[in-house]
């Protein structure tokens, strides 16, 4: 029996020294597949200082599809990070504005702010626990460390500290040695074919549960506090909708109660809130059912956000 | 619970612990509530369902065995039967059977629905209680059974889910022989374990998307795409099926119990009557030979109700397997219809193939032709997954359709198909598969094992282990087989 548990011993020891190393060149090839996750972003960004640091869900993630972002730097004279990640709610927003405040400055935080995202743990709490997400964040002490404050005192799921510590989820990745794109990033140059059953399905998708005032005032209140995060290191926060087409806008659910919320909490921060969801109205605009393509992103660029930003510039 | 979450890594050596500091006395109940645990934790109403038919079969089965006269324990029997089995039938077909006749009835008539979600690994736990009523009343087995040990017959969580349909008779006195865990079984239930998780989430979850992906379109999927999906699917529910299997061999091992085998290797049958009698779904088959096929007659009663039961069984066996993962519709009834259809060629063309053979012998022993028959065994039975898996009777058709009119074209199609890294992963993990099982229908990989030098043996595990981290798909996909 003691040779039986030495033997076992010995067994998980060569295996744990065999994962080690496996980890490794997993961790590896994080860093050679990367491109999107905003963790990645963090730890490969070569300035200190940004003009403007991006957060939101995936109606953000076009303005840094392709070129758009060095674009949009080289022509304004900004230096601007977007760390904006598919379906992310304001609690992992704020997870990873905390990530960026430990490596890096900022002036201004551009919050790209949709109502799906305040109305579901889905695209909060358990967004931590996305393998997609986990197998391209690189290690960092600092990062697991706020991951299990996340698990003690908001509810992540400890699954997501544990799949960050041990690396199963990179060493396991079965686009291990792809580009980290989202699959909405090979589109940018199509154009919407509009369909009421595609916006239909979209929206079941995005509002997983009903509409939920309890909901609301949860994630209202991360907000609040990404915002005074924000504040205390020194960036003007500004939020803005970005433009989806009306077929889709219409179809929103408890979207006027949500204006009308979020609109108090920042004013009662003294936060600029842009509107600009109904400003393009027209299908060429958009590659899906809500997310803006190149011709969109410049028009909106040229109309609204091109003065949004270099308002951050004039401080 | 699934076999490949993480809930379960840790809910297993948990169990282990319990059962380890438990007398040998107790362990039975240990071991009852471990499964308790295991079956609610998904869902706590499956415990309610479960409750109930041990209930009514622990309570029949007590009956039966404290009844004398013949004419009340048949009563008896039909009494469990109908609550047992009546309750799969209605939890399957009920909501399925009154919206067809709805839409018969062009909706001139309007059903109640049951509207029931009736727990996973009902299909299986049913027919196991039934075998139990049937063995008592044929007294195979004594009724007067302690409710623990019933309970654990029907509840053990290695098999719950999705078998093996496991026999009281072989069961019970393993229970009564004492629980005790058996050192020399533990490598062979941890390299069970490992096999099976490698069938399960390196290769059935690996070909699970590309298969979904053409199935989900028939009608609109190349006929190339629809060849490799077929091809793919065959494996897939292969070793989704058999890696379940073979993890619950293997942690039934480490509590020290045997379980029946359910795989033997089908792809290498010689003839569907082997494959089905002998090497897929074992224990399936030994239900429908014992409790179906043999009541009915067998093959004793004449050449037509042996051709008559056999297509009974496989319609039975059809509808057994509807609303396991793919829902329930009539595609089910198909895909046993063409089984059976299977079974009629094969015990027709019997005494010709006998005749050559005695004829031939040198030929009829030849591996060419053994090779031949089994490549020719595969393919019926991949057309006949076709129906298992699509959507409808019209896809099945439209996908065998448009494989069958591109056959000639499909050489050329191969050098300009856009293979893809999960293509050519499916392909190796399917060769490697195919590999180790012509090895192992040889000698059993398991003893080559054993028997090889500690460096190769733990370089071996060492490789497995790694393969299955670094290929496995680990986003708890459920097993197929699990789902009703």
């Amino acid at each position: 029996m003691k040779r039986l548990g030495r033997s076992a011993l010995l067994f998980t020891a060569i295996g744990l020294a065999i994962y080690a190393g496996v980890y490794w060149g997993a961790e590896r090839l994080v860093y050679r597949a990367g491109h999107g996750n905003p963790f990645f972003k963090i730890a490969t960004a070569r300035e200190v200082t940004f003009d403007w640091v991006i957060l939101g869900a995936s109606h953000a993630m076009p303005l840094d599809f392709d070129d758009f972002n060095a674009r949009m730097e080289r022509d304004l004279g900004l230096r601007i990070l977007n760390l904006a990640a598919p379906g992310a709610g304001p609690l992992y927003n704020r997870f990873v504005l905390e990530g960026f405040l430990r490596e890096h400055r900022g002036r201004n935080l551009l919050y790209v702010v949709d109502s799906f995202a305040f109305y579901s743990r889905t695209w909060n709490e358990d967004r931590f626990a996305d393998a997609k997400l986990l197998r391209r964040t690189p290690l960092q002490a600092a990062t697991a460390r706020s991951l299990r404050d996340y698990v003690r005192h908001e509810g992540v799921d400890v699954r997501a500290a544990l799949d960050y510590v041990t690396g199963f989820s990179k060493v396991s990745n079965p686009e291990r040695f792809q580009r980290d794109a989202w699959e909405g990033e090979a589109q940018f140059d199509q154009v919407l074919r509009p369909s009421t059953s595609a916006v239909k399905k979209r929206i079941g998708y995005l509002y997983p549960e009903q509409t939920s005032p309890r909901a609301l005032e949860r994630y209202l209140g991360v907000l609040a506090s990404l915002v005074e995060l924000a504040q205390r290191e020194g960036m003007r926060v500004v939020v803005v909708k970005t433009p989806v087409p009306p077929g889709y806008r219409s179809q929103l659910p408890g979207e006027a109660a949500f204006d009308e919320a979020v609109a108090r909490l920042l004013a009662k921060h003294q936060v600029l809130l842009h509107d600009f969801s109904g400003s393009l109205g027209e299908p060429r605009f958009y590659f899906d059912s809500d997310h803006l393509n190149r011709a969109g992103l410049t028009e909106f660029l040229a109309r609204d956000l091109r003065a949004v930003l270099e308002s951050g510039r004039a401080r | 619970m699934l076999f490949n979450s993480l809930e379960f890594f840790v809910f297993l050596p948990l169990s282990l612990l319990l059962y380890a500091v438990l007398p040998v006395e107790r362990r039975t109940a240990g071991l009852l509530l471990a499964s308790y645990v295991f079956y609610g934790a998904t869902r706590p109403a499956n415990l309610a369902y479960l409750g109930a038919v041990t209930l009514a079969v622990w309570g029949c089965g007590w009956a039966l065995g404290r009844t004398v006269r013949e004419p009340l324990r048949r009563l008896l029997l039909a009494a469990g039967l109908v609550a047992v089995l009546g309750s799969l039938f209605a939890f399957k077909f009920y909501d399925f059977a009154a919206g067809e006749v709805e839409r018969l009835a062009h909706s001139a008539v309007s059903l109640p629905r049951l509207g029931l979600a009736a727990p996973a690994g009902y299909s299986f736990y049913a027919f196991s209680a039934a075998a139990f009523l049937v063995d008592v009343f044929v007294r195979r087995l004594p009724g007067e059974q302690g409710p623990a040990r019933v309970a654990l017959y029907l509840a053990f969580f290695p098999k719950i889910l999705a078998g093996p349909i496991e026999r009281a008779t072989t069961f019970l006195p393993q229970v009564s022989a004492g629980l005790r865990a058996d050192p020399a079984r533990l490598v062979l239930g941890l390299q069970m374990i490992g096999w099976g998780l490698f069938k399960k989430v390196a290769i059935a979850d690996n070909l699970a998307p590309i298969v979904d992906k053409s199935f989900g379109i028939a009608a609109f999927a190349s006929p190339f795409d629809l060849l490799v999906s077929v091809y793919f699917f065959a494996f897939q529910i292969y070793c989704d099926f058999s890696g379940y299997t073979d993890i619950a061999l293997g942690v039934a091992l480490l509590f020290g119990l045997r379980l029946m085998e359910n795989f033997r290797r089908p792809y290498l049958s010689r003839s569907t009557s082997e494959f089905w009698g002998e090497r897929w779904h074992i224990s399936l088959g030994k239900w429908f030979r014992d409790y179906l096929y043999l009541p009915l007659g067998g093959s004793r009663a004449g050449p037509l109700r042996t051709y008559l039961n056999l297509m009974l069984v496989f319609l039975v066996s059809g509808l057994w397997h509807a609303g396991l993962g793919y829902g329930v519709g009539w595609t089910f009834l198909v895909w046993g219809a063409l089984n059976g259809a299977y079974q009629w060629g094969g015990l027709a063309t019997r005494p010709l193939w006998r005749w050559a053979g005695e004829r031939l012998p040198r030929v009829r022993d030849s591996a060419v032709l053994r090779t031949i028959r089994a490549l020719f065994t595969f393919h019926l039975i991949a057309v006949s997954w076709v129906f298992f898996r699509a959507k409808s009777i019209g896809d099945a058709w439209l996908i065998l359709e448009k494989i069958a009119t591109h056959l000639a074209e499909m050489p050329s199609l191969i050098t300009r198909y856009p293979f893809t890294t999960a293509h050519y992963t499916g392909l190796a993990l399917v060769a490697l598969l195919v590999g180790i099982e012509i090895l192992d229908e040889r000698r059993p990989v398991f003893q080559r094992l054993s028997a090889a030098p500690v460096v190769v043996r733990w370089g071996l595990y060492y490789l497995a282990i790694f393969a299955l981290l670094v290929l496995g798909r680990w986003q708890a996909r459920e097993f197929i087989y699990m789902q009703f």
